[in-house]
């Protein structure tokens, strides 16, 4: 075995990431792990990579046990890691973020040798038909190609164990084939790859083996020529899933979201929104399809008033909205649940009665003429603890202090604490448990059912195909399709993520 | 694979991406004002000119040493306020005529290069300014700050805010000064008393730079606070000492100052000779600095890895690289600039220590460092503003011009918060500079 | 847990820190005692012994300037002499006369940080709230009545000082432009602005070489508190312990508190919230060097009766060593104030009696910012276990009831 890993454990306060999970992976073979979030993938990469060091547990490293003490020991060892998110240097170029930690050098002054790293650049990318620029800077790149980099510095430190951390999470469903391309003619060529991922299919299409991660262990190992998507699935949670959210059909009403040739520019201000146009009618759910970045961030912050509209129309139940502020957006009855809850969401260091008021803090029953009642914040608080099920001591309990489930949970009782009529909410059920997911997408449901207008931007398909009654795919700053949730499959959207439109061809 | 059931599709909305878009709107009206703001400008300057064709002005430049043969500039202030209009006034019809699209802050320079000569004119009234000193001096005023922003410059590249440096400096100043004045007592020797003052000075600034380190890092406190605790530190030690001691014996408070000192050959290049190699070497190591620096930074490993820990220290982390020890070097060797920087307070400018003598020298540093776009070399010219600043002042004073001495001192103040608001020009930073880095 | 021991846990550490602060101080006080020191070949004992009586007069004479002699003032008392009573009592009324501006500039600072932002141009905002309360008290001089002026004065100092404080505020929220860099830079400014308006003859005192104002006392004075000779102490004492009520019901029972304290935790949160970060950031500079203003009005017109450059003193940097001893809470800075207040006011009788710099204090107070903010420096120099002080800063809902009004 080229690698193997045996009983590795890794306890961190409150949590056993990984009970005794033992794999192995021979040369030239391509081993997919399949896991949830928060199944303990992560951590055991960490350990592979020297991040982290088990509590016990032993590495070997062709039948010779190993101990990383630090990232470098891993390097030596042969095991190269493409991180989820990329670890380079967003100012550096291509030569200087691949050669980063392994420079050579020349003259009493330690010069970076760049002719030479740059050769060496260039060689792999040809051999493998990476095909990268060496010359370019890293925050000019594709997230593609940034990927391919990662790929470049794993394979100029002579790693022969290659580990790919979600690597799809980023990209098109053409860029991911193009991947799987990299990785078959890296595996023919001797390397040992280590694919992680939480997609299924992913890993029948490209693993020889497959060993499925649950809560910290080893749930199970499958091959991939035997194994079918139920059987993985219910490997993984342990359970059968319910890839249906269980809901009656739609009854769409009056539009209440309409979006007209929209143009956003994001910071960069480059144009991420490029005539976009949509409507979402109250009783709906329209879940809005895309790979990462393909503008979906700033059409929900043009939507929610955090980001104003280069041009175009947006109007919430009549109202314009493209200059309105997210203050006008939200008294306008819009529910946000963002993106990133830990960062926008919610204030960590303030409690969860204050968080709860966060964006009513202003308006009755909290405050009159700027000056709380402070009974009526407590009460108030009390009773969405109570009845979205926040398990927490008190609600004085400090926001950071819950998991991430019932901080999503805060965040949902607070914008549903009032009445709404467009509920925008992006990403989620990103990073929760399968519980909270179903509790997240059974409260969307509820608030289709009371009549409001439900958008849902989500880059998983399973979550979009779950809850969608239709199902908008975004690519490129536009929406390139609109399917209707009995008729779109992974196939379908798959396509139209990718770019192909109407009749098959890419669009720019 | 099935065809997709499309209810609605925009393949390709044939709009067009700029045009009519608010952005655009708004860089074209931002660009009419700034031009509206150039030719009103330089309309002042015109009719200023009108009352002032029979002031001379005039700018003399020694040609091979101090005090020997010069060579003058002989205008009037008129004619250097009409240089300064027409300037004005053409950068905001080119302004105006190719709108947004127009890289106005490269042209600044042709606007205030004149504006500055000509002000200078007025203010000096027909009296004759040696550039040569004015120049001089500004290097002189310079170079204490940018070592500071070179001090800066490692540190936020390490990615460290130094909001300390001028606490720093304060102790340097003072323990090159006590230093080299107990030196000299006992060996009368002022080479050596120069070389062990500053030798000191450097060692502990270094060791205040790690003290910063270690707060940061291992305490995790706030770099701001942290700053902020050996900036009042510094005051308050040096302070009690003074009063305590130096006050009374004064000797231990007299190191032999350091005089200017004239480079062979290059400072007999004409003009240019007197002004940058007649000077003292403190100046010399700051050019040195500047460029080794520059050097160290962009070309080396060294380089390469701290400017990784300041961009994205993480990614440094997973390659193996020791972020932490990164930046608690970079620091030290912050540090030492620092303590550099401070001994030429007290053993050139003004040959003792002075209570709070900094006077704001290390954040007018760290303002050079945002003017100078984090580059040693950008830093240098930034600092050299400032220096101008300050060697113009004294010019004045030494000319008697009636002019407040308080509103001249505070242009150096005045000008960084404008420099840090970023009016000048928005640049950036390292990405994680200020930020905890956890080490796995 | 009971309020009592979460007090006890939330005071040890800050106690802790200004005890350790003050015994580094005493160390310095050793080594700078040339005197002794230099006995310490020939003398060993008693080099150390003097040294160390250095510290011990130096401190005493802190304890004595700050609190007087109890025993002084019982007998005073007794005699019912006021002459007497008064002398008894000064060393405390001087500590909280160098109290006062404290509390105005730790609440200055407190509400800063609690917005985010780092304020340390108290002293800037101080010295600029001086000049405008001495220039109304000047011009107005004679044609208004004192008490019209007294109002007038203290709020254009209020505006002054605010006006110092908003033009930081206004550059973070529309540039970014770091506000520790900026105030500083205005501090500086601010010496400069107070310096050329004192040479102006209207202000400065008539016949006086130096740059000081006339005195103020004749014009307008900030009625005392107690009446008797040579006691300082006046109503703007009071008016600072009201600020602090004000300040703790803003921070903790208004909506625009709230927006402060959101902003200043996470401006993007507060942001998705619909607040204004960038609002906040300017509102609380703006009530920031109101508060400093408002001291330097007091001071000029009250405590100090003249304005001259070093009115404000080191209080600016005083006043972040506090406000962060009082983790950010009002009640927390008026306690604090108290302690720093009396080692100011002890501090001068120590500069008297034992040649002892007063700028010790200034040193003493850095470190007590570097204990505060390095909890774990002082729990390995005393080996005691402090559990984390989780919820450092207090919130609306579990505020003391002394934070409400």
């Amino acid at each position: 075995m080229r690698l193997e890993l045996r009983d590795i454990t890794k306890r961190f306060p409150g949590v056993l990431a990984n009970d005794r999970i033992s794999i192995s992976a021979d040369r030239g073979k391509v081993l997919g792990m399949l896991g949830e979030n928060g199944a303990g993938k992560t951590t055991l990469m960490n350990i592979l990579s020297g991040l982290y060091r088990p509590d016990s547990g032993q590495i070997l490293i062709d039948g010779e046990e190993r101990v990383f003490r630090d990232p470098v020991d891993a390097i030596t060892a042969g095991v190269g890691m493409v991180h989820q998110h990329f670890m380079l240097v967003p100012v550096f170029d291509v030569v200087e973020a691949v050669a980063l930690g392994a420079e050579t050098v020349k003259g009493p002054l330690k010069t970076f040798d760049r002719a030479a790293a740059r050769k060496r650049v260039v060689e792999l990318s040809e051999q493998y038909g990476l095909d990268v620029n060496p010359d370019a800077r890293i925050e000019s790149l594709p997230v593609g190609v940034r990927q391919r980099v990662e790929i470049i510095k794993a394979l100029y430190r002579h790693s022969d164990i290659l580990v790919l951390d979600e690597p799809s999470a980023v990209l098109t469903p053409h860029e991911t084939e193009e991947l799987f391309g990299i990785i078959r003619s890296l595996a023919a060529a001797g390397t040992t790859v280590i694919f992680i991922t939480h997609k299924l299919n992913e890993v029948l299409e490209v693993a020889d083996d497959i060993v499925v991660l649950r809560r910290g262990r080893v749930a199970g190992t499958a091959d991939p020529k035997t194994a079918t998507r139920q059987t993985l699935a219910n490997l993984m949670v342990g359970r059968d899933v319910e890839l249906i959210v269980p809901k009656g059909p739609a009854k769409p009403a009056d539009v209440v979201l309409h979006i007209e040739n929209l143009f956003v520019r994001n910071d960069r201000l480059d144009m991420s929104v490029k005539g976009l146009d949509l409507d979402v009618r109250a009783g709906e759910i329209v879940a809005v399809a895309g790979v990462q970045g393909n503008g979906q961030t700033e059409l929900v912050e043009a939507i929610t008033g955090l980001r104003s509209a280069d041009s175009g129309t947006i109007t919430i139940g009549g109202h314009h909205t493209e200059k309105a502020s997210p203050r006008q957006v939200s008294d306008l009855g819009v529910a946000h649940i963002p993106e990133d809850r830990g960062r926008d969401g919610l204030i960590s260091t303030m409690t969860i009665a204050e968080n709860y008021i966060l964006d009513s803090y202003h308006k009755a029953p909290y405050s009159h003429n700027g000056v709380f009642d402070l009974n009526a914040v407590r009460e108030r608080a009390a009773q969405g603890v109570k009845d979205f099920d926040i398990r927490t001591p008190s609600i004085e309990t400090y926001a950071g202090a819950l998991s991430g489930g019932n901080q999503q949970k805060v965040v949902v009782a607070r914008e549903f604490s009032v009445p709404v009529q467009l509920v925008v909410a992006a990403q989620p059920t990103r990073g929760l448990d399968v519980g909270s997911i179903e509790y997240i997408h059974r409260r969307l449901v509820e608030q289709r059912d009371a009549g409001a207008a439900i958008l849902i931007v989500s880059t998983e398909l399973d979550e979009v195909l779950a809850v969608g009654d239709r199902i908008a795919v975004m690519f490129d700053g536009r929406i390139v399709g609109i399917l209707s949730g009995d008729d779109a499959t992974y196939e379908n959207l798959g396509l139209l993520m990718g770019g192909a439109t109407f009749g098959g061809g890419v669009a720019a | 694979m099935s065809e997709p059931t499309v209810v609605a599709a925009h393949a390709s909305a044939a709009q067009p991406e700029s045009g009519d878009s608010l952005s655009d709107r708004r860089a074209l009206r931002a660009a009419r004002i700034r031009a509206v703001a150039f030719i009103l400008i330089g309309v002042i300057a015109l009719l200023w000119a009108s009352s002032s064709f029979g002031v001379t002005a005039k700018f003399s430049f020694w040609l091979q040493e101090r005090g020997g043969a010069s060579a003058d500039l002989v205008t009037t202030v008129g004619v250097l306020w009409v240089a300064a209009g027409v300037a004005s006034i053409v950068v905001g019809v080119l302004q105006l005529v190719r709108g947004a699209s127009f890289r106005w802050r490269r042209w600044l320079l042709v606007v205030i290069a004149p504006w500055v000569a000509a002000t200078l004119g007025a203010l000096i009234n027909g009296k004759t300014a040696t550039m040569t000193n004015v120049l001089a001096s500004s290097l002189e005023a310079a170079t204490p700050i940018t070592m500071a922003a070179l001090a800066g410059i490692l540190s936020e590249r390490s990615g460290m805010f130094n909001i300390a440096l001028e606490g720093k400096m304060l102790v340097g100043a003072f323990v090159a000064a006590v230093a080299s004045s107990l030196v000299f007592l006992s060996t009368s020797n002022a080479l050596l008393a120069t070389l062990v003052g500053v030798a000191l000075a450097m060692l502990t600034c270094g060791l205040l730079g790690l003290l910063l380190a270690w707060l940061g890092i291992r305490h995790k406190v706030d770099q701001i606070i942290a700053g902020t605790v050996i900036n009042i530190g510094a005051v308050g030690i040096t302070d009690v000492i003074y009063l305590r001691v130096l006050q009374h014996s004064t000797q231990y408070n007299a190191p032999p100052s350091v005089q200017a000192m004239r480079l062979p050959l290059l400072a007999d290049i004409p003009v240019l000779g007197p002004i940058f190699f007649e000077a003292r070497p403190f100046v010399y190591v700051a050019y040195i600095l500047v460029i080794v620096l520059t050097y160290l930074i962009y070309r080396t490993r060294w380089g390469l890895r701290l400017r990784a820990s300041g961009e994205k220290p993480a990614a440094a982390g997973t390659v193996g690289i020791n972020v932490l020890a990164i930046r608690y070097r970079s620091l030290f060797y912050a540090g030492l600039i620092a303590g550099l920087a401070g001994s030429y307070l007290s053993l050139a400018t003004s040959g003792s220590f002075q209570m709070q003598m900094t006077a704001g020298k290390g954040f007018i540093g760290l303002a050079a460092v945002i003017f100078g776009a984090w580059h040693p070399i950008g830093a240098f010219f930034a600092a050299l503003v400032f220096g101008f600043a300050d060697a113009v002042q004294s010019l004045l004073s030494i000319l008697g011009v009636a002019v407040p001495p308080q509103l001249l001192a505070s242009v150096p103040y005045v000008v960084t918060i404008i420099v840090v608001a970023g009016v000048v020009g928005r640049v950036r930073g390292p990405a994680e500079a200020g930020r905890p880095y956890e080490q796995g | 847990m009971t309020r009592a021991r979460s007090l006890g846990r939330r005071i040890v550490v800050p106690a802790l820190s200004v005890i350790t602060a003050l015994l580094v101080g005493a160390i310095v006080i050793v080594l700078t005692d040339f005197e002794h020191l230099s006995q310490l070949t020939t003398d060993p004992g008693a080099a150390i012994g003097g040294a160390l009586g250095g510290v011990a007069r130096a401190y005493g004479a802190m304890l004595t300037g700050a609190f007087g002699d109890p025993g002084r003032v019982l007998t005073a008392l007794q005699s019912g002499n006021s002459k007497d009573i008064a002398a008894a009592i000064r060393p405390i009324t001087e500590t909280l006369v160098a109290t006062m501006p404290l509390i105005f500039c730790g609440l200055a600072v407190a509400v800063s940080f609690r917005a985010g932002m780092f304020n340390i141009g108290a002293d800037g905002q101080l010295r600029l709230g001086a000049l405008a309360a001495t220039m109304t008290a000047i011009f107005l001089s004679g044609q208004v009545p004192a008490p019209v002026i007294l109002v007038l004065a203290i709020l254009m100092a209020v505006i002054a000082g605010g006006l110092w404080g908003f033009v930081p505020g206004l550059l973070k929220a529309r540039t970014g432009a770091h506000e520790v860099i900026t105030t500083i830079m205005l501090n500086y400014i601010s010496s400069l602005v107070l310096f050329f308006a004192l040479r102006s003859p209207v202000l400065r005192a008539a016949g006086s070489t130096s740059p000081v104002s006339k005195n103020l006392v004749p014009i307008v004075d900030v009625p005392n508190i107690i009446d008797l000779p040579t006691i300082r102490l006046d109503w703007g004492f009071i008016v600072a312990l009201l600020m602090a009520v004000a300040v703790s019901w803003l921070l903790f029972r208004t909506t625009k508190g709230f927006e402060l304290r959101a902003s200043g935790f996470s401006a993007t949160a507060a942001r998705y919230a619909g607040m204004s970060a960038g609002g906040s950031m300017m509102l609380a500079m703006t009530i920031s060097g109101g508060l400093a203003g408002m001291s330097g009005g007091f001071m000029v017109i009250g405590t100090v009766g003249q304005l001259s450059l070093d009115i404000s003193g080191q209080i600016g940097f005083n006043a972040i060593a506090l406000a962060l001893l009082a983790g950010l809470r009002p009640s927390g800075v008026v306690m604090a104030a108290l302690l720093f207040g009396a080692l100011t006011n002890g501090g001068k009788l120590m500069g008297v009696q034992s040649g002892i710099p007063f700028d010790l204090l200034i040193f003493v107070m850095a470190l007590v910012i570097m204990f505060v903010a390095a909890p774990g420096l002082i729990r390995s120099i005393w080996r005691i276990k402090v559990t984390p002080p989780s919820p450092e800063v207090p919130s609306m809902t579990t505020a003391a009831p002394a934070e409400q009004a």
